[in-house]
């Protein structure tokens, strides 16, 4: 029975371990038309411009406005995020604590989708009102995304500083500090890693996020040059794009943009990977 | 430093909970004014919709339905994968293959779900080239990707939970003489069985609220409740994508407004639920190890 | 922790439904509520739809989005009659019309543009036209201009006139919108207006003609275009030198910017979906396109 047990869990095992092998797959063969017309570079770099006289379908704009669409959330969700964390590991009395603690909780619960929808009907008429602009920007698509992403970066930092032995905080108490000095001396600069995984993992999930960015940045395929200005995320391309036949340039376009995301991502989760342990924690088994 | 630090805390929290207070209002005192049977089942007497007798058009029927249809479906494929291959990595998971293993699991975890889906949409176009020229999109390969989307969650749940027991508990089906296999099902994953259901829950929650890989795998705006395996569907977060940027009049944008109420409530109290239910887990062998 | 975090979690979700009561309407009270412009056709089963008798399967359908409105509304009323065939309506462009049903995966794909000579040799498809839609430029209705030349929407287009001040409007930036690639309305607005011309990169894109109305009719700078069917009031169609973009100037040749609409299957239709074609062509069909806002068309 023993080999029996380890012959079924193993099957369900390679199962899921192979199909993001498939997934590769897939993708590369997709793109792979452009690999083989030596193609794959300028696609990357190039900017798209069907229309024009020597139509292009690089996907370039669509890089750098993930790149710069993650980025920008990162830096207004991050902050806050280690704010909250210090907030909800005491920086106030018990019931706005745990008040907070379950609405970050239930902060995660909210589907993009929705926060796309909301975003639609009262940020954008809000910006497009305050700047006599478009309203569908990167500004637009930072701020939902920012919401989007704080939950995530919140839980895990508190995961992470919630790991140091009490032990340690009651030492840090005995020695007359209060919980700032606490959590920003002491916990914080043990936690480096742990602070920059959770920033990882943040940028990793704006990265991937589709619905926002294709509801509410204006899907313009131009470099990104203005927080006021529309722009277009990699996932968004990918979602407007396959009213397109399947043979034709713009396909592998998206063929190409899948890879890109597949790859960035795939690096940035190898690197909150190896971001897993702090010095002088318990070593995870794997 | 630290009173800066305190200052911004408080600062922090109160600008999340009044951005997040702010947006469930509007979408509650919203939502809820478009809520009542017509919203759901649009003309058609509701007996008759539900028992599938006549179709409701202009109503949230058929994207319940649907949505539930999928979970459902996903969930199927999803959990027994997950949490026997969960079972596996912390079981026999040490070593360089569990290593390996791990790290795809992580990959996965990783990957965005539109990429999963445009995989999903290149896998029918591969059939279609190849063995099964009338292959299609629909509810089975919408429901198998978000089940390779939820994978993850289900895997790392269930070996965490397995993980976070006592080692005492581990020894004590041995001790007894108890199998492997006997040890794992009786002992085991009844005990670690909140942490698992915590990371159903997740997946179910997850499942629910996706968008983007139905986009591309067979989400229609409008077609009824789906009668097999292989027929397009409508889902709730579809339809609010959807109506949110196609509504023609007032109507149509309360039925986006009841969709979006509908799925918060279900996505917010499963995942608040996941949460509690590992917490508890958490707590009770907390004191034992 | 976990009992108070329960606790609180059921305090919110109460205070929620608490919310919910307050907010909602009581059911009973008669809703007056807005119907979609869709053709209503009476209780009796009309004599079209006879022919649907006896009938079961599925018809799918995508592609165009100005075909949407008309194909709902058939989809109505046959599935009520007979609730046995079952009917999805998707989206998506002319361009995933072609391809989906160029591929095989749906039975009906529309278009809001011809074939091209290649997609008729590829895929093999037959193309069954049934409405004429004209495309009209649209922009906000608080904007001034009543007029605009094919020039000034070439410039426009290109990037080259950049405020509405340039051609008789208020001082205002203007915000291009324009739609998908695969988009039919989009190709007949390219070649038949813009001639061709460029579409800055720096436009922002819509995905079907129900998103640009609703993109136009929010942004007091912007210009757009859509299917003559879709204008309603919450946008404004200049006049395109000088002809107004109505559908009877469309009918009538004076106003050229026109496609027609057609529905495309592989091969020869099957016995309900050619069931389905002729329905949309009967008068019930194209009571459907003039409730629409088409003209309905049926070929010799």
């Amino acid at each position: 029975m023993d080999r029996g047990i380890k012959i079924v869990t193993g099957a369900a095992t390679a199962v899921s371990a192979l199909a993001v092998l498939a997934i590769l797959v897939f993708l590369a063969v997709s793109a792979l038309p452009l690999f083989e017309s030596g193609q794959f570079g300028s696609t990357l770099a190039g900017g798209w411009q069907p229309t024009g006289d020597l139509p292009r379908f690089g996907i370039g704009p669509m890089i750098a406005g993930s790149i710069t669409l993650s980025l920008s959330a990162l830096l207004l969700s991050f902050p806050l995020s280690l704010g909250i964390c210090s907030f909800i590991m005491g920086g106030a009395p018990r019931p706005l604590r745990t008040f907070v603690s379950a609405l970050v909780h239930f902060m995660t619960g909210i589907p993009t989708v929705v926060y796309g929808f909301l975003s639609v009907l009262l940020l954008v008429p809000l910006i497009r009102s305050a700047t006599g602009g478009n309203g569908l920007s990167l500004l637009a698509a930072c701020l939902t995304l920012t919401l989007l992403i704080l939950p995530t970066i919140t839980l895990m930092l508190l995961a992470r500083l919630g790991r140091f032995d009490n032990a340690l905080k009651l030492s840090c108490t005995a020695l007359g500090m209060d919980e700032a000095q606490t959590q920003l001396k002491v916990l914080f600069p043990l936690a480096k890693k742990g602070m920059l995984a959770a920033a990882v993992l943040g940028f990793c999930r704006a990265l991937g996020d589709t619905m926002i960015a294709l509801m509410v940045s204006g899907n313009s395929p131009r470099w990104p040059d203005g927080i006021l200005e529309p722009m277009r995320a990699l996932t968004a391309h990918i979602g407007m794009g396959l009213a397109t036949d399947t043979h034709s340039p713009e396909y592998r376009s998206i063929g190409a943009a899948g890879l890109v995301l597949f790859v960035l991502t795939g690096v940035l989760s190898l690197v909150i990977r190896s971001l897993g342990q702090e010095n002088g924690e318990e070593r995870r088994v794997a | 430093m630290p009173r800066a630090l305190k200052v911004f805390g408080w600062f922090a929290a109160a600008l999340v909970t009044c951005a997040v207070l702010l947006l469930v209002a509007f979408l509650v005192l919203r939502g809820g004014r478009a809520l009542s049977p017509e919203l759901i089942f649009g003309d058609t007497p509701w007996l008759d919709a539900v028992s599938g007798q006549k179709p409701v058009f202009d109503g949230l029927w058929p994207a319940i339905v649907g949505t539930l249809a999928l979970v459902g479906l996903s969930a199927v494929i999803a959990l027994p994968l997950g949490i026997l291959s969960g079972v596996w990595l912390s079981e026999f998971g040490r070593g360089r293959v569990g290593r390996l293993v791990s790290t795809s699991v992580d990959l996965l975890a990783g990957i965005p779900s539109i990429v999963m889906g445009l995989f999903g949409f290149g896998l029918i176009l591969a059939l279609r080239r190849s063995f099964a020229p009338d292959a299609n999109t629909g509810l089975i390969l919408s429901a198998g990707c978000i089940a390779l989307l939820v994978l993850p969650y289900l895997i790392r749940t269930t070996e965490v939970s397995l993980e976070g027991l006592p080692e005492t508990l581990r020894l004590l089906g041995p001790s007894l003489g108890m199998s492997s296999w006997k040890s794992t099902w009786h002992i085991l994953l009844p005990a670690a069985s909140r942490g698992i259901l915590s990371g159903a829950i997740l997946a179910v929650g997850r499942a629910a609220e996706d968008t983007a890989v139905i986009l591309l795998t067979g989400a229609v705006a409008s077609g009824g409740i789906p009668r097999h395996l292989t027929d397009h569907f409508e889902a709730l977060p579809y339809k609010i994508y959807y109506l949110s940027a196609n509504h023609r009049n007032a109507s149509e944008l309360d039925l986006a407004f009841g969709a979006a109420l509908m799925l918060l409530c279900l996505t917010g109290s499963l995942f608040l639920l996941a949460a509690w239910l590992q917490r508890s887990l958490e707590k009770r062998w907390a004191a034992e190890r | 922790m976990g009992g108070s975090l329960l606790k609180t979690a059921l305090y919110v979700c109460a205070a929620a439904l608490l919310m919910l009561a307050v907010a909602c309407k009581p059911a009973t009270e008669p809703q007056q509520k807005e119907k979609p412009e869709a053709g209503k056709v009476n209780d009796q089963v009309s004599s079209e739809l006879k022919s649907f008798e006896g009938m079961e399967g599925d018809i799918s359908i995508a592609g165009g989005t100005a075909h949407i409105p008309v194909m709902e509304a058939a989809q109505k009323t046959i599935m009520t009659a007979y609730p046995k065939i079952s009917i999805t309506v998707e989206g998506g462009g002319s361009g995933k019309g072609v391809e989906k049903v160029g591929a095989g995966t749906v039975d009906i794909g529309n278009a809001g543009r011809p074939l091209t000579e290649e997609e008729i040799a590829e895929y093999g498809l037959k193309s069954y036209p049934f409405a004429v839609d004209g495309v009209a430029v649209v922009v906000h209705p608080d904007n001034p201009v009543e007029d605009l030349s094919t020039a000034q929407m070439i410039n426009i287009y290109a990037g080259n006139i950049t405020n509405w001040k340039d051609v008789g409007g208020a001082d205002q930036a203007i915000n291009i919108f324009t739609r998908e690639e695969g988009s039919g309305t989009r190709k007949t607005f390219w070649s038949k207006l813009l001639g061709k011309g460029k579409i800055i990169e720096d436009a922002s894109f819509v995905g079907s003609n129900g998103e640009m109305r609703l993109a136009i009719a929010g942004d007091p700078g912007a210009i757009g275009y859509v299917g003559i069917g879709h204008i309603d009031e919450t946008v404004k169609a200049p006049k395109l030198d000088g002809v107004a973009p109505s559908q009877e100037n469309a009918a009538s040749g004076a106003y050229p910017i026109v496609r027609k609409l057609y529905m495309n299957t592989k091969g020869e239709p099957s016995d309900l979906v050619k069931a389905f074609i002729d329905y949309i062509w009967s008068p019930d069909g194209q009571q459907f396109c003039a409730d629409a806002g088409y003209i309905p068309y049926k070929p010799e």
